[in-house]
């Protein structure tokens, strides 16, 4: 499923979306006392890597913590993210996943929508809560002189959620004119034709609907949060000006009265292959560019093509300016403002894919002039050259990851998703600098051929075959 | 994606950040060149990195009539060609020395960086020292000068043309800024930008580009003395060209006299949307009076928490969102914009009658001092927050002195903020949505017949 922000003026309120229904308020079980008597026996494991020095280390209510302890700047950022997203949504409930996130930061406890959104203002800090196909997640930023208060609120949040009925026909009202705005968006449009061409069945697939956001209820996504967000499945990470004495008793604030953990369905992977491709396929819109989207099979983050086929997009589409789609289409024949490539990876759906906008009269040089280039770069590969200056990059470059705390949070994010390690930014660049020129052709030659593709066109082209 | 245009259409207001003046660890310290380039060096020392930002004082605003489009267009071929650096080859060594580089331009500012491991930070010098100085413009006619003019429609057509809320806008600022060179969009018109030539390039460079018109801002794991002998090699040979001239087509901008509303409609409209556009100020030109406005326009408009998010969205239901900014960045006077659109089934004449109803309310009634204080907190903040960003705070100390501005003034940011009093929030708030003010009002609209 995806879902896009379609009222730019909106992005906020969708973001920090909330509810109505008054809950008895109770006092938090834990109390103070027990968490200082708890946090004594904190062991922590450090890290001493390149690019952070990493310390890991569970809380005495059993989360797993990656914290880089950061004084220069006098904030604190926490990541939280739980396996299993909006693919969960039970067919014909899309939306559910949507609905709960959005209310995470809409009331909890004694505190209604406008009591909590007033209490973060007051604490000068930032919490909410968004769902992808596969991952539930939470960020919150806050100033370390009132980290403790600040924690407590977003503790709050997670023990005494409300889910109140106005955040919710609010949370319905945004949906409703969602679904009639990204009928005109160019990129839903290309999405949802991508998904129909490729996986049609698959719960990536599925959209809301009028339909499916009526079946929604405050009391159905209350409960769903019960099992999107559980204790055996949480990842943390956190960076800031804080110690791993100070911040494991917040956490463990935080997680108190999540269920331990919860059955959600697995979600199958996503297998296809180009014969499953459709050539070239328009969506109608009026306006004076076409939007270019093309897309093929790719390959998984774990395969040990990954690395030569990321250190190949890079020379191929991924590289900016020094691409040879860029060079190529902008830089030479001026057709486009920007093209670029990249590689989806993940364990349920793989693929090469890109895009680029061109006014639609152009549109079928574009389209031919992509696939000169993927017919020579899967024919001929790529030079020595090449592969030096792609390499140079992705390893000079890869500092530039790593220079502010919400970067290092994401980033340590991703490794635990994806489980790489520990160690993983250690060992990157030599994962980078192993790789051959043989290796990268091999994989031109394998995946890069142009009849492998599917493309899509939103807008209206002239020109095509 | 590279070049990118700010200030344009979507620069909204961009909220000002930095640090309270309180800690000086990370404060920064400036000096000038001896051919009067200035200097700005902002540490943070976290990661082993540095933006390297050159700012010319060179933007649409001194464009000559009938070359709009022609400031953001030169900055894209000061990518191209220079007598040591050959087609393309100055990306190539940013990109070899694992650098990212790009470039933007606004009405009032042009700026390119370099974000690099520290130890290539004298190589990013010498990339921009000899652009300076050295630029080739091909004047063949089916040249990387024609290509890169064909680039810049396409990039106008991304940015507005296929955009109906955009088009609408450009619209709108086009009769607010009316006989101010602002009136035109910083990208240009596209049949102007058709027609630009590398002679106008040329004679563009010669006029505005040379060391005295320009500020270096270096962020990152670096030290002023450092910087200073990297600078004094690489720029400090440098000698001015005696053309560039600091006269900026800057003016003030009138009140409107009268009020007009503009509608667009089309056929990808699938939600309405309502705005006001009235006359505003700047931090350039009032800064106290800048700041008052934003606090008071926090507390109309900016957030979940504000009078009318609470009264329109929560209470009444007409809206899906609304909101009240500011334009304030820029170096005259920009519009203050009162925005909503409406909840399913609402007319947009019901959602005005309510919106502007709740508004004399809110303006007749007052703000608490409570809310006046949360609005000052958060915008204070937002200073502290804005330190992550090591390319942020670059840009906020080269944007405050490109337009004339000074350190001082960025880190004075949060305790003037704080010094906003409840009665100079609401002054300032009545004063822009006086009975008195003119303003634009936009209506976009579906395409007749559609739904």
């Amino acid at each position: 499923m995806k879902r896009i922000d379609l009222l730019a003026g909106a992005a906020l309120a969708i973001m920090l979306a909330a509810c109505t229904t008054a809950e008895p308020v109770t006092t938090p079980e834990l109390t103070t006392a027990e968490l200082i008597e708890e946090e004594a026996g904190l062991e922590v494991t450090t890290h001493e890597g390149d690019f952070a020095q990493i310390q890991q280390f569970t809380t005495p209510g059993g989360v797993s913590v990656w914290l880089v302890s950061e004084p220069s700047i006098p904030i604190l950022s926490v990541e939280l993210a739980w396996e299993g997203g909006e693919a969960s949504d039970p067919e014909g409930m899309e939306g559910l996943a949507d609905a709960v996130v959005y209310h995470m930061n809409e009331g909890a406890g004694d505190l209604d929508s406008l009591g909590f959104q007033t209490r973060m203002e007051e604490l000068n800090m930032s919490f909410g809560c968004s769902a992808s196909n596969l991952w539930t997640s939470c960020s919150a930023s806050m100033l370390t002189d009132n980290a403790s208060d600040a924690m407590d609120l977003i503790a709050e949040a997670f023990e005494y959620p409300r889910f109140d009925e106005g955040p919710f026909q609010r949370f319905v009202r945004e949906q409703q004119v969602s679904l009639n705005t990204r009928e005109t968006n160019a990129g839903y449009l290309a999405w949802r034709a991508q998904a129909q061409a490729l996986y049609p069945d698959h719960p990536f697939a599925r959209e809301t609907s009028a339909d499916s956001i009526a079946t929604l209820t405050p009391e159905l996504a209350k409960a769903h949060m019960r099992k999107l967000m559980v204790k055996d499945r949480l990842l943390v990470t956190a960076v800031g000006a804080v110690t791993p004495e100070e911040l494991a008793p917040m956490i463990d604030e935080i997680v108190a009265n999540l269920p331990e953990t919860s059955d959600l369905p697995d979600i199958p992977a996503i297998d296809y292959t180009a014969a499953d491709t459709f050539g070239t396929f328009v969506v109608p819109l009026p306006q004076p560019q076409s939007l270019v989207q093309f897309v093929a099979p790719g390959i998984k983050r774990k395969d040990p093509e990954f690395f030569p086929a990321y250190v190949l997009n890079y020379t191929f589409g991924g590289g900016g300016f020094k691409s040879r789609l860029m060079d190529t289409l902008r830089v030479q024949k001026g057709l486009t403002y920007g093209v670029y490539t990249s590689l989806s990876f993940g364990e349920k759906f793989q693929s090469w894919n890109g895009g680029g906008q061109t006014k639609n009269e152009s549109a079928g040089d574009f389209i031919a002039g992509l696939k000169e280039e993927m017919s020579k770069i899967s024919e001929g590969g790529v030079t020595e050259e090449e592969l030096a200056d792609a390499k140079a990059y992705l390893i000079g470059s890869y500092p530039l990851a790593f220079d502010s705390n919400a970067k290092i949070a994401g980033q340590m994010m991703s490794v635990r998703q994806d489980e790489l390690g520990v160690d993983y930014f250690d060992r990157r660049n030599t994962m980078v600098e192993a790789v051959t020129l043989d290796d990268v052709n091999a994989v031109a030659a394998e995946y890069l051929a142009p009849e492998r593709f599917s493309f899509i066109v939103v807008g209206e082209p002239e020109g095509l075959e | 994606m590279k070049r990118i245009l700010t200030g344009g259409l979507f620069a909204l207001s961009a909220v000002l950040s930095t640090a309270s003046a309180d800690d000086t660890d990370w404060a920064p310290t400036t000096f000038s060149l001896d051919n009067g380039m200035v200097v700005v060096v902002v540490p943070d020392h976290r990661a082993p990195v540095v933006t390297h930002m050159v700012w010319y004082k060179v933007g649409a605003v001194d464009e000559a009539s009938g070359k709009s489009g022609l400031a953001h267009l030169f900055e894209h071929i000061m990518f191209k060609e220079t007598d040591d650096l050959g087609p393309g080859e100055f990306d190539d060594i940013v990109s070899r020395n694992g650098g990212v580089n790009n470039a933007f331009t606004s009405w009032d500012y042009t700026a390119y960086y370099e974000r690099v491991a520290k130890q290539h930070l004298g190589t990013m010098m010498a990339l921009e020292a000899e652009r300076m100085t050295d630029l080739i413009i091909n004047d063949d006619p089916e040249g990387p000068f024609i290509s890169e003019r064909d680039v810049v429609k396409e990039e106008r057509r991304q940015r507005i043309d296929n955009n109906p809320g955009v088009i609408l806008q450009e619209m709108v600022l086009s009769e607010l800024w009316k006989g101010h060179p602002y009136e035109i969009t910083v990208i240009g018109k596209m049949d102007e930008v058709a027609a630009l030539t590398p002679e106008d390039g040329m004679a563009f460079y010669k006029e505005y580009y040379s060391p005295e018109n320009a500020i270096l801002v270096v962020a990152g794991d670096v030290t002023p003395e450092e910087v200073r002998v990297l600078a004094e090699e690489h720029y400090g040979r440098i000698k001015p060209t005696g053309t560039a001239h600091g006269n900026r087509k800057w003016e003030s901008v009138p009140l409107l006299t009268e009020t007009k509303e503009l509608e667009y409609s089309d056929p990808k409209v699938r939600q309405p949307s309502w705005s006001r556009y009235y006359n505003g100020t700047s931090e350039s030109r009032d800064r106290e009076f800048s700041y008052a406005l934003d606090v008071g326009l926090e507390v109309l408009g900016g957030g979940m928490t504000s009078r009318l998010y609470q009264s329109l969205v929560e209470e009444q239901n007409v809206a899906i969102n609304v909101n009240t900014v500011a334009w304030t960045t820029l170096h005259d006077e920009g519009p203050v914009v009162i925005n909503a659109s409406p909840a399913p089934g609402v007319s947009l004449e019901d959602l005005e009658t309510a919106a502007m109803t709740d508004l004399e309310a809110v303006l007749a009634e007052g703000f608490t001092d409570e809310e006046v204080e949360r609005a000052r907190n958060k915008l204070a903040a937002s200073a502290i927050y804005a330190r992550d960003s090591q390319s942020n705070m670059a840009n906020v100390f080269g944007s405050t002195l490109a337009l004339g501005g000074t350190v001082d003034d960025v880190l004075d940011y949060p305790d003037k903020i704080r010094a906003v009093t409840t009665e100079e929030a609401l002054a300032a708030v009545r004063k822009v949505f006086g009975p008195d003010r003119h303003y634009i009002e936009a209506h976009l609209l579906p395409a007749e017949g559609d739904s």
